[in-house]
């Protein structure tokens, strides 16, 4: 089985004034497959470096360690063709659908750009046809979008025309960070559908960056639970979350709020205020120590590795150390 | 960017009114030349009898030379803003090259042009400008605006080099570059647009440093020869001792045009920090 | 006392420079004593302007064309009731922290990054009431106790704390002086679940502790699932449903509720099946659609409902809906 894209040990630290360091990401692994398409959810709160892994898989950020592969061949050593194909194949969607478009220009010159750049079309009329098309496809007007300027459109538009933009280049991998977070709450489902659509109909694979563990059991498939840096868990979706075993994953599985007012968990049992994180990281140990409801003096000094327990699920904790 | 006009600041509009009126005097000064002294040429000496006080002929009087103190004024604010656009246009020129670059490109290139730039800034300007007016053979209009640009391109560079680095982070940048644009490409469909307004003012700022900093030169008598300038007019007063002798007509009006010249942009700077900064827009 | 607060026919208009903003158009609810009543609705409903139209934090461009607040209150053991739109500014900077207390938005960054926290706190303390230094200090480890932090965050600085750390400061800041009414407006946005979960556990207690409502306004209808004794749902400036929040979830009448209910992914629901969401785009204040102004959306619309405004109808006891389905057509 051949891979679209691996990314092989990742890591990423930033380094601020006064020498300051931040490791924002610590050994990332994960791949793409260029037959079988894939959702792959990254679940975790800010500051766990999952934007940062965005960045450095869509190549806008070098990683300090580590490589991205593309169809086999490292990133950094691309030549111009492949580095179009690479630009081709993997894409994405943000999360701010106002900041993506530049104020001085319409809406269209984004989709136009896109056609363009990719030469997807062979002359004027058919980049028309084609952008109008696209619109229909996510269920936009175009004589309301068309020639309109971004401030002139909702948030929910905005963004939707970006999932226009990816049905016109159909890569084979999109990488979404925080798609949904901006939008609307009745337009939220429909996104994430039209990502589902997208892998059905046309095989594409999605990497779902996201915080809200909800919206990454919608889509289903595999989930990875970033926390600092560091990957806790990863998996099959269903699996992880109907039995999570590291002790952070069941802490975000305690803090969803079911939208069912019969099952009361604010109340239902004893809450722990988890312990609050106020400082810089720590260099070793794992880095979920300080808030650990289940740690142990081990956790402190040394680093616990990612393990499988089974063929589906990996998990990074002491506690399955045996 | 779209603005409408109910959005703009008054500080912002009468600045412009200012800067325009100033401008627009300059390029009539023809017309208005005629109107004032018939088809002589205001620089011609003992055209009228010598220091009259003003008077409905001459509403600011008469020089030492005889000539007619507001035709001579009109025509060197004509000249000085030709110096100072001369001097403007080629600085923010350079400070557009070097800023973008350094800005966009970061890393070793931006060390290098910043440290370039910076030490341009350290070096006293006035003696060395002195020096160079001093030595240069021909010293015309052209030349002029050379020599005051070699001088004050580290400053529009370093403000629009900060501008280019915050705008290089834009997501719609990144969009950019996964549309596979290249990096001149970026920068000037994707960054330079929005930058327009901005090296707008940058530009009338640096034509209005340019002048201030030709003033001090001409008042220290490093004009160029055969024109009047505003800086020229202040120095020939001072040489015939019109502050002592109380002719405010021969030494205020100079001062004003380039005194209403600088808080005009001024107005305009804050004026437009105003309109697109909601925090310090007035409610 | 019965209700404490009432609101009848709320207009808050807002000029802007494509018109008028109608954001609040014709709003009517009541809210019980001790109760913790949510305010449902999407970013464009205008919950968050119907909160500054209560509160009378508004800006200049926003005006209050009609509509009466009314709020009742123990002030030196005698009951007073009154408008609050009617108050003087002077009037209303006494009933503000006392008895009504309000969470803004994104409050957590309000904070004083310069000064400490004990400090600011006992400052509004100050502000707001006729306590001096003393007894607003005397104050701070109760209500710090009532949100769970360590009396060593009145020395630290708010870049010290984190989100869901400064969110407690808030609130314990807004209970001081038990007021009668607590309005949170999303508390919970920009903070990690973990966080939300400990916000929301404390914003809950501690109303109850105190005996003051609390009136939450937020669009996450899992936090009202979990939160609120009863809801009302807000769309294009106007209530669409009101109702106990058991009753609303497991039988929204009005169709903009059933399409917000089946928005929500959740871990239990049946995985088979794909969730339906709301087709159309929310319309803008300035132009609101004609008749029900959720016609160009509604996957039940009739001719009528395109011309005609429903009116809100009782459905039962303590129900409400503004929806041609369930009468109110002449």
């Amino acid at each position: 089985m051949t891979q679209l894209l691996e990314a092989i040990d990742i890591s990423k630290i930033f380094v601020h004034r006064r020498g300051k360091t931040t490791r924002a990401l610590e050994k990332m692994n994960l791949s793409f497959s260029e037959e079988k398409p894939d959702i792959i959810s990254i679940v975790g709160e800010s500051g766990s470096g999952k934007t940062t892994f965005a960045r450095i898989i869509l190549g806008l950020l070098p990683p300090t360690t580590g490589r991205i592969l593309f169809r086999g061949k490292d990133i950094t050593s691309l030549t111009h063709q492949e580095w179009a194909e690479y630009r081709r194949q993997i894409q994405a969607v943000f999360q701010d659908p106002y900041g993506i478009y530049n104020p001085f220009y319409r809406v269209d010159r984004v989709l136009e750009n896109t056609v363009r750049k990719f030469k997807l079309a062979s002359s004027r009329e058919e980049a028309k046809r084609l952008i109008a098309e696209s619109l229909e496809a996510i269920g936009l007007r175009p004589n309301e979008i068309l020639g309109r300027y971004p401030h002139q459109l909702s948030g929910g538009e905005r963004q939707r025309i970006m999932l226009a933009r990816l049905y016109l280049l159909r890569p084979r991998l999109i990488v979404a960070d925080e798609p949904i977070s901006m939008i609307d709450v009745a337009l939220r489902v429909l996104f994430l559908n039209i990502l589902l659509d997208f892998k059905q109909k046309y095989g594409m694979s999605c990497l779902f960056i996201t915080h809200d563990l909800s919206s990454s059991y919608y889509l289903g498939e595999k989930v990875v639970i970033l926390y600092r840096g560091k990957i806790m868990e990863k998996g099959e979706t269903e699996e992880i979350l109907k039995e999570p075993y590291h002790p952070y994953t069941k802490l975000l599985m305690k803090a969803l709020l079911p939208p069912d007012p019969e099952k009361k968990v604010l109340l239902s049992e004893e809450i722990k205020y988890s312990y609050e994180e106020v400082g810089d990281q720590m260099g070793v140990g794992c880095p979920f120590f300080s808030r650990c409801s289940e740690r142990m003096d081990i956790c402190k000094e040394k680093t616990p590795e990612l393990k499988a327990l089974n063929e589906n699920h990996e998990v990074s904790c002491f506690l399955y150390e045996r | 960017m779209k603005t409408r006009t109910s959005n703009l600041d008054p500080k912002l509009l009468l600045g412009m009114f200012i800067v325009l009126f100033i401008v627009s005097i300059a390029i009539f000064q023809p017309f208005l030349n005629k109107a004032i002294i018939g088809n002589h040429n205001p620089l011609n000496i003992s055209l009228f009898p010598m220091y009259e006080p003003p008077s409905l002929e001459h509403p600011l009087g008469t020089d030492r030379f005889g000539r007619d103190v507001l035709a001579i004024t009109l025509l060197s604010t004509r000249y000085s803003l030709v110096i100072g656009a001369l001097a403007g246009i080629f600085s923010t020129f350079i400070g557009i090259v070097v800023g973008f670059t350094a800005g966009y490109k970061g890393g070793s290139s931006d060390t290098i042009l910043r440290t370039f730039t910076d030490a341009l800034l350290v070096i006293p300007s006035l003696p060395i400008l002195m020096v160079l007016s001093a030595y240069v053979k021909t010293l015309n209009i052209l030349t002029m605006g050379i020599i005051l640009a070699i001088f004050s391109w580290p400053y529009s560079s370093r403000v629009i080099r900060s501008q280019v680095m915050s705008l290089r982070e834009s997501p719609y940048v990144d969009l950019a570059k996964l549309n596979n644009m290249k990096d001149y490409e970026v920068i000037f469909t994707e960054i330079l647009p929005n930058l327009l307004p901005f090296l707008g003012v940058s530009l009338a700022g640096s034509i209005v440093g340019a002048m201030v900093a030709a003033t001090g030169l001409e008042v220290l008598g490093l004009g160029p020869s055969g024109i009047t300038t505003l800086g020229m007019m202040i120095n020939l007063a001072i040489g015939w001792g019109a502050l002592s002798q109380g002719m405010w007509n021969l030494i205020l009006p100079p001062i004003l045009v380039l005194v209403l010249l600088f808080v005009g942009v001024q107005l305009i700077n804050m004026g437009l920090e105003a309109t697109y900064n909601p925090r310090v827009r007035r409610q | 006392m019965d209700k404490l607060l009432e609101i009848n026919d709320l207009k808050v208009y807002y000029r802007n420079v494509t018109g008028i903003s109608k954001a609040v158009d014709g709003v009517s609810f009541f809210v019980y004593p001790g109760e913790v009543f949510g305010v449902a609705g999407e970013s464009g409903s205008g919950k968050s302007t119907l909160i500054s139209g209560i509160t009378r934090l508004i800006r200049s461009s926003v005006y209050i064309p009609g509509g009466s607040v009314n709020f009742s209150y123990k002030e030196d053991g005698k009951y007073k009731s009154v408008d609050l739109l009617a108050l003087s500014e002077e009037e209303l900077r006494d009933i503000r922290w006392k008895h009504i207390s309000y969470i803004p938005q994104g409050s957590m960054n309000s904070l004083n990054p310069v000064m400490k926290i004990g400090d600011q706190m006992v400052d509004t303390i100050i502000e707001h009431s006729q306590k001096n230094k003393e007894e607003a200090m005397s104050l701070l480890p109760d209500i710090l106790n009532a949100v769970n932090l360590p009396s060593s965050v009145l020395n630290m600085y708010p870049h010290e704390l984190s989100g869901g750390m400064k969110q407690r400061v808030i609130i314990a800041m807004s209970l001081a002086l038990q007021p009668e009414l607590i309005i949170a407006d999303e508390p919970t946005t920009a903070l990690d679940v973990v966080s939300q979960l400990s916000v929301l556990y404390t914003l809950w207690v501690v109303s109850k502790d105190i005996n003051a409502s609390l009136l939450l306004v937020t669009h996450d209808m899992a936090v009202h699932a979990q939160m609120a004794d009863r809801i009302a749902v807000m769309y294009a400036g106007k209530i669409v449903e009101v109702g106990k929040t058991s009753e609303i979830f497991k039988n929204p009448l009005h169709p903009y509720t059933r399409g917000l209910l089946s928005s929500i992914p959740s871990i239990d629901y049946d995985k088979k099946k794909r969730l339906e969401g709301i087709s159309g785009i929310a319309p803008s204040s300035t132009n609101w659609p004609t008749g029900c102004r959720f016609h160009p959306r509604c996957p039940q619309v009739k001719e009528e409902c395109k011309i005609k405004e429903p009116p809100i109808t009782r459905y039962n006891d303590e129900r409400y809906v503004a929806c041609f389905l369930y009468g109110g057509a002449e």
